[in-house]
């Protein structure tokens, strides 16, 4: 420390600079440094259920798209409007149960349910949530915790919607091809619709008020019809991957409610890289199959899957993503003082 | 006493500090002075080694790389390497930009916090010692450190800091947005302070005029490095100083 004579500078790659600038277009090599990482992602995303083998994974792959959407909302709720929400399972079980109720009691079809899910739901969700839109921080996301458990117990107890068995007998999507790919589509529009989002004006008065909510408000912009946008957006995202489960496991039931769906999409987002919207879904792609894996040791992977994410908390909080975007732009050396 | 030998330091390519040497001996009160963006804060950082918790947090959360060079010497031992806690042990207190003041705690209870490090009879004194040279604060006791005014939170810090029996006192920028009837008084406490006490003060301001004064020797920062150095007389004959730091032209 005092006694080294040399630094590691970091300094962007030549081909990074520019790129950032017009010679973008100018030349094949800095096109394909600037949209190879995003065609890779697209492309693999695309072709993953030609390379899984067998029903199971293929199964799998659904999931992985249905917790990747569910963390692309968290981050999105939690990184660029600054509401720490854990409202995951609420998500999904509101647009899982609306799902099911549309399809079983008035025969809809799927392909009209998911986006009406969606659409209802996240209006559904933004009210209930309303009340709660003043609170910030850990009290968000108490309530938000609080409602989940809330509406099982509903369901339970007045025996509505088919009680503790849940609605039986809902139509599947009409091939599992259909099905993964609609969600692998879900993911990739959300993903991409949200990046060009959030750098829009609206995107940056959600920033804004993340950072500091009364400067907004002097700034005579109404913050909780922001927040209230923002809740929808996020609900509705939620509620369409509710939605999609439902139909995936022909079954929608209490179960919905469970708490997973509100953890694993942090844990997906810790590790990915929080505030980088692709992380989360790279984060659900190591992690739920990772999960899928350590199924034999039963109960005991919740230890597994908890020292993971304290190692990454500890040793690597910026995430994958972080990590290898400065790898990719970036290179290192050592200068002489 | 305390003294920096070529410090430099590296927020990832940014130079903030470029090889510089300032010197501190007992009993002298030191002025740093420098626009915003100079340094001051860096360096009072460095000296209290609350850079290396700072470069510490950095590492873990893969942020900004920072690079510290120099030596910085105290009592005649090298502390570079020494943590920021072992560093206020042996007598090395900052009282930090913006005061951060314990907002949830009360005046007194500030006090006894800062005096975490004294002997009980070190504390019960420097208490009674505090109250007396800001009698403003007599009446403030049990109030809230959020619901004090700037210059009387500027007060507590100042106690706070001497509360953990210094024996180098580092004031990081305490005039900042505090009128100037208010400043007077808070420079005459300081002189007052380390006459009576015989500690050594390090202070950094971007305004020289009101702190000037009391100081026996200064240094003035630009873009991280010391353009000049003398005693309170060399810089007051200076002509650069006076127009840049002065207001005079």
């Amino acid at each position: 420390m005092s006694t080294q004579e040399s630094r590691k500078e970091r300094i962007d790659r030549g081909i990074k600079v520019r790129s950032d600038g017009l010679y973008a277009l100018m030349s094949w090599r800095e096109l394909s440094y600037l949209t190879l990482p995003r065609f890779i992602l697209i492309a693999g995303m695309l072709s993953l259920p030609f390379l899984v083998p067998g029903m199971y994974w293929q199964r799998v792959i659904s999931i992985v798209c249905i917790y990747a959407i569910l963390a692309l909302s968290f981050d999105f709720m939690a990184h660029y409007v600054g509401l720490v929400s854990l409202g995951g399972a609420f998500f999904i079980g509101t647009g899982g149960y609306i799902a099911g109720i549309l399809n079983s009691y008035f025969s809809v079809p799927p392909f009209l349910t998911v986006p009406l899910a969606a659409i209802i739901g996240g209006v559904v969700c933004t009210l209930l949530l309303l009340p709660c839109l003043p609170l910030k921080g850990v009290y968000f996301a108490i309530v938000t915790l609080m409602y989940p458990l809330f509406m099982a117990r509903i369901i339970e107890a007045f025996n509505i919607f088919g009680g503790t068995d849940g609605l039986v007998g809902i139509d599947s999507f009409s091939s599992s091809f259909a099905e993964q790919y609609l969600v692998i589509c879900m993911v990739l529009i959300f993903l991409f619709g949200l990046r060009r989002f959030v750098t829009t004006d609206r995107g940056l008065i959600f920033t804004a008020i993340m950072d500091n909510d009364q400067a907004v408000r002097a700034s005579g912009i109404n913050i909780t019809k922001y927040k209230a946008l923002a809740v929808f957006i996020a609900s509705a995202m939620g509620c369409l991957a509710g939605a999609c489960l439902t139909h995936i496991y022909m079954w929608s039931g209490i179960s919905q409610f469970a708490l997973d769906f509100s953890i694993l999409p942090i844990a997906a987002t810790v590790i990915g890289g929080s505030g980088t919207l692709v992380g989360p879904i790279l984060g659900c792609l190591i992690l739920v199959p990772v999960s899928e894996l350590l199924r034999d040791f039963g109960t005991l992977r919740i230890v597994f899957y908890a020292s993971i994410l304290v190692g990454f908390i500890l040793f690597r909080s910026d995430g994958i993503m972080e990590f290898g975007q400065r790898k990719y732009e970036q290179f290192e050396r050592w200068t002489k003082i | 006493m305390l003294e920096a030998q070529d410090l430099m330091v590296f927020y990832e390519n940014m130079i903030a500090l470029n090889n510089i040497s300032i010197k501190c001996d007992e009993n002298q009160i030191v002025g740093i002075f420098g626009a915003n963006s100079a340094g001051k804060s860096t360096l009072m950082y460095a000296l209290s080694g609350i850079m290396l918790d700072i470069r510490k947090k950095e590492l873990m959360a893969g942020g900004e790389r920072i690079t510290l060079r120099g030596k910085v010497i105290f009592q005649d031992q090298d502390i570079m390497d020494l943590k920021p806690s072992l560093r206020a042990k042996a007598g090395i207190i900052l009282c930090p930009e913006r005061r951060r003041l314990f907002k949830e705690s009360s005046v007194l209870e500030n006090l006894r916090i800062g005096g975490y490090l004294a002997t009980k009879a070190q504390a019960k004194y420097t208490l009674d010692y505090v109250m007396n040279v800001f009698p403003a604060l007599q009446k403030l006791r049990t109030r809230l450190g959020g619901f004090l005014s700037g210059g009387e939170q500027q007060m507590v810090a100042i106690g706070r800091a001497l509360m953990a029996q210094p024996k180098v006192l580092l004031l990081d920028e305490p005039l900042l947005g505090l009128s100037p009837l208010i400043q007077a008084h808070l420079i005459k406490a300081t002189k007052v302070i380390q006459k009576e006490t015989g500690i050594s003060v390090i202070i950094s301001e971007q305004y020289a005029r009101p702190v000037f004064p009391i100081v026996d020797y200064a240094y003035i920062l630009e873009n991280g490095a010391a353009v000049m150095e003398g005693t309170r007389d060399e810089l007051m004959d200076n002509p650069d100083v006076k127009s840049a730091y002065f207001g005079i032209s």
